[in-house]
């Protein structure tokens, strides 16, 4: 069973980075981007869901993604910085 | 009494820490289970006895059976973990009455996705991954003129290159515009295209796989760029990331993701040399760093090249970690001699890049 931040996660990550190779495979290839998947929700994501997303302010998009399940939820254990010499 | 420790999985993860927890208490009693025939050996190298980098499959096994017997860690072999009751701390094993633990480890490994498509039925569809199936697969490869593999992921680099070696045609299918289009930056993986097309290998990017077709055995792969006739083919294999002779290497993200979730980045990237460049071996290492704008903390690292990657990765992600700087980087210390390492650490040539286009 998905639940709804694992489906907008899924959803989210895929269409996203699917953008982002299509701009990186042009500047440095000059290759085109996957073709695109036919249907309506697909339309949805790529021409709603993925220009609004970087017009967000970055306070919000951190929000949500902090908030999304997955393992950048699992931080490193924080430590003191220690920038003197060992002797 | 002494703890009991469970341990679902004899890979080397649930096998190192079987070998761990023996050693923190050598009074435990441990107990392996793996739906396996065998434990503890290493499926990454797998393609590279394929491709005959490695003479035989027993070099893959890090000890014997008995080796772990006398170490007092007991191995169900063959034995399928069908459920866990954390409430009661039992394990329900295929087989076996329910197995009572103190400590339970979970290192199941990975599991193949199906690749939804028609066609997942066939015979001649090679899922890399146990060791006893690698050995009959590797007696076929002898009669295969053609394989295809499935997406040019973390998990088919190894494979394709070593089907190349072996003198097969080899094609490989991915959906995406590049080979490891998922962690990697195209002018990363660029060098590793251009290695596969002197191995002969053909590539179809941004190629979708359709159906896998065949009447009882598959015979052909159906794309959205039409129909690659094929005598197997390779859905997923374990981790790898030696393709053609490159190696890739890196820690955290890149380009693309940082493009792709919007983080701003300030990028410094350096093509250097990996010894003395008038000393023989010496190689290209590409290397391209990602820092956040502002602390210029180090948020990424990307290299490629044909020796000294791993070791530079490793720092790479330690240097991660640790908030290392681009300021850090560009004037760290690095070893100069000429068979070992270059005048100018390409890693640090990259941060000074980067400091220079913050600074214009």
């Amino acid at each position: 069973m998905v639940t709804f931040s694992q489906w907008l996660r899924g959803n989210s990550e895929r269409y996203l980075l699917e953008s982002a190779q299509a701009e990186m495979a042009r500047r440095y290839l000059n290759r085109p981007g996957p073709p695109a998947e036919p249907g309506l929700g697909p339309l949805f994501w790529r021409r709603v869901f993925v220009p609004v997303y970087p017009r967000l302010p970055w306070r919000l998009r951190r929000a949500v993604i902090q908030a999304l399940p997955g393992s950048h939820r699992r931080s490193w254990q924080a430590r003191e910085p220690s920038r003197r010499p060992p002797v | 009494m002494p703890p009991r420790i469970v341990v679902v999985g004899g890979g080397a993860a649930g096998i190192g820490a079987a070998g761990s927890a023996r050693q923190v208490d050598p009074d435990a009693r441990i107990t392996v289970y793996t739906e396996y025939e065998d434990a503890a050996y290493s499926p990454c190298g797998i393609p590279y006895v394929h491709g005959r980098e490695i003479p035989d499959f027993q070099s893959l096994f890090l000890q014997g059976k008995e080796a772990y017997r006398q170490a007092g860690i007991d191995i169900h072999y063959e034995r399928r973990v069908t459920g866990l009751d954390l409430g009661d701390r039992l394990v329900h094993v295929d087989g076996e009455a329910s197995v009572p633990f103190d400590r339970l480890v979970v290192a199941s490994g990975f599991e193949y996705a199906d690749p939804g498509v028609p066609g997942t039925d066939l015979e001649g569809l090679y899922y890399v991954k146990n060791i006893r199936r690698a050995i009959e697969w590797d007696k076929v490869l002898d009669d295969v003129r053609v394989a295809v593999v499935l997406d040019a992921s973390p998990l088919g680099l190894e494979m394709v290159t070593a089907l190349a070696h072996r003198g097969i045609e080899t094609h490989v299918v991915d959906a995406h515009p590049w080979a490891l289009a998922e962690v990697a930056d195209p002018d990363i993986m660029q060098p590793v295209e251009e290695s596969w097309a002197e191995l002969g290998v053909k590539t179809h990017f941004n190629t979708r796989v359709e159906a896998l077709v065949g009447d009882g055995k598959v015979r052909a792969v159906r794309t959205s760029e039409g129909e690659l006739p094929a005598n197997i083919v390779v859905v997923y294999v374990p981790w790898g990331m030696v393709a053609g002779k490159w190696m890739i290497g890196g820690a955290s993200f890149g380009e693309t993701l940082a493009t792709a979730l919007g983080i701003p980045f300030v990028m410094g990237t350096a093509e250097g040399i990996s010894r003395a460049r008038y000393y023989p071996g010496v190689k290209k290492v590409r290397v391209k760093l990602l820092a956040e704008p502002g602390s210029l903390r180090l948020i990424g690292g990307q290299l490629v090249g044909q020796e000294g990657i791993k070791e530079r990765a490793d720092f790479l992600a330690m240097a991660i970690r640790m908030g290392v700087t681009l300021e850090d980087l560009a004037w760290m210390e690095n070893v100069y001699s000429p068979p070992i390492g270059a005048l100018n650490e390409p890693m640090a040539v990259a941060a000074q890049n980067g400091l220079a286009s913050v600074r214009g």
